[in-house]
């Protein structure tokens, strides 16, 4: 109250006063309005920024959130990456371990490859030598029958009986080498020629055989007996000469020997067909039996029993053709059997 | 040698084959009418100068071996029946093989027989005589 004071002294009049007080309290009074207006507006200013505070922490925690879901997939994405890395490292070593694999597998197959080649090579060599050294065997020794006989026919009736004898036996020996070459001709004929398969009546074929080999020889006399035979799927002449040449030696490992005996059948063992030819004739050491099916191996005396020592190695190879298996049982002076078994299809 | 006319071309390389096929052609006394060759060459050379069809030289058959000297029989008895002057000379086969494949070119190539040497003489002796008889005495060649 110091200025109205101060008016009043210096001489204002009190309705003056009074009004001017007026005015300054309604002047305040509006003032105090704006102020107060101004406040609520400062309010709401700040009530709004609160809110906005509100909303951005809200968006902050959600870029927070989102910001920990980004790590969290990110160490996932990196889990992820790091089991990828090992997969492929792993492939890597499958890879390299497999590729290894089939590096050995080709040079193994390639070495099979070339161990094949030389050995078709080796095989085409040996036929061609066995077929030459046959045919350029047969010349000479034509030669050596044919000039005796030429001077048998000229001065043979000149001749004293030991000279005679001399040239048969020259005769005898040529003509036993043509049989020697033609033997070792049809053996290495054998590895070459075609399988020709057709059904063969085994039984039919076995008294054909027996049939010609006594035709051959009228004066032998022997006991057959022939069990039925299955059929068999195999080359008619081969198993033919098979049949013949197993069955000729029966007959003739059986000569001098009483009461001959040869036995032709068969037994099934393990699902196949095992055929056999049994005789009760000289037989066999079976200390010896590495030897039975070798070429020009022999296991008798020439002086007892006549042969090339060719027989069962034909029998041999012609079972083998036919991707079966021959073997034999034997006792000396008790008689000999052979088996053998040819399946219905080869094995290639 | 001597003066007959040649009936019979021998194409073989062996001279005991030569001698004792001679010997058995002696049977049917056609021993001198037979020129010998012994080398796949001469023989090429023989018959294509001397013994086209037409000419004396020409034979009522040829006694081919297969295993020559120089050129082989099997080429020999296609250059004899490619050439028209020698295509019809009756050509006979007379060897030691008995592989198939050799016969079977014989007969593609137009052989008129394919005889196999036998081994045993008297065989052979005989199997050379009855050639010669067959193609030499019972034979009409086409010339």
């Amino acid at each position: 109250m110091t200025l109205p004071a101060l008016r009043t002294s210096a001489g204002i009049n009190l309705e003056d006063y009074t009004k001017a007080m007026l005015n300054i309290l309604e002047d305040s009074s509006h003032e105090k309005e704006r102020l107060e207006e101004m406040q609520r507006a400062v309010v709401n200013i700040l009530e709004d920024f609160s809110g906005e505070k509100g909303r951005l922490e809200g968006t902050q925690r959600a870029a927070l959130n989102i910001m920990e879901d980004f790590a969290a997939e990110k160490g996932r994405l990196e889990e992820v990456q790091r089991a990828m890395l090992n997969l492929l490292d792993d492939f890597g070593m499958e890879r390299e371990r497999t590729e290894a694999a089939n590096r050995e597998l080709r040079e193994a197959i390639d070495s099979l490859r070339r161990a094949k080649e030389a050995a078709d090579a080796a095989n085409r060599e040996l036929e061609s030598f066995a077929y030459s050294v046959a045919h350029d065997l047969r010349s000479p020794l034509r030669a050596i029958g044919g000039f005796s006989q030429m001077i048998l026919n000229k001065e043979g009736a000149t001749f004293n009986p030991e000279t005679r004898r001399k040239f048969g036996v020259i005769q005898e020996n040529a003509q036993k080498m043509g049989q020697l070459i033609d033997d070792l001709l049809r053996l290495s004929r054998l590895s070459r020629m075609e399988l020709n398969r057709s059904h063969l009546d085994m039984t039919r074929l076995v008294r054909e055989v027996l049939k010609e080999i006594q035709v051959a020889e009228p004066e032998r006399s022997f006991t057959i007996q022939i069990v039925d035979l299955p059929a068999i799927h195999g080359d008619a002449a081969l198993v033919r000469q098979l049949l013949a040449n197993l069955l000729s030696n029966a007959v003739k490992f059986t000569r001098g020997k009483e009461g001959a005996r040869i036995e032709v059948g068969s037994v099934e063992r393990s699902g196949e067909h095992v055929y056999y030819v049994r005789d009760n004739g000289v037989g066999f050491d079976m200390k010896y039996y590495n030897k039975l099916f070798g070429v020009f191996q022999r296991l008798v005396s020439e002086t007892q029993f006549e042969g090339t020592g060719v027989g069962l190695a034909i029998v041999q190879r012609i079972v083998q053709r036919h991707g079966g298996r021959v073997w034999a049982e034997g006792k000396v002076q008790e008689g000999a059997t052979f088996y053998f078994t040819i399946p219905e299809k080869e094995r290639e | 040698m001597n003066r007959d006319k040649v009936k019979i071309v021998l194409i073989e390389d062996s001279p005991a084959d030569v001698e004792m096929a001679l010997d058995a052609l002696k049977e049917y006394h056609l021993a001198n009418q037979v020129k010998v060759i012994t080398d796949g060459e001469e023989a090429l050379h023989y018959i294509f100068d001397e013994c086209a069809p037409g000419r004396e030289e020409c034979p009522q058959v040829i006694l081919l071996d297969l295993k020559l000297p120089k050129v082989g029989g099997l080429e020999i008895l296609q250059r004899i029946r490619s050439d028209e002057r020698t295509k019809m000379i009756p050509v006979v086969v007379l060897t030691s093989s008995t592989e198939d494949k050799d016969r079977v070119q014989s007969y593609k190539l137009g052989v008129n027989s394919y005889i196999v040497k036998p081994v045993e003489f008297n065989n052979f002796a005989k199997a050379v005589s009855e050639i010669g008889f067959y193609w030499v005495l019972l034979n009409k060649p086409p010339y």
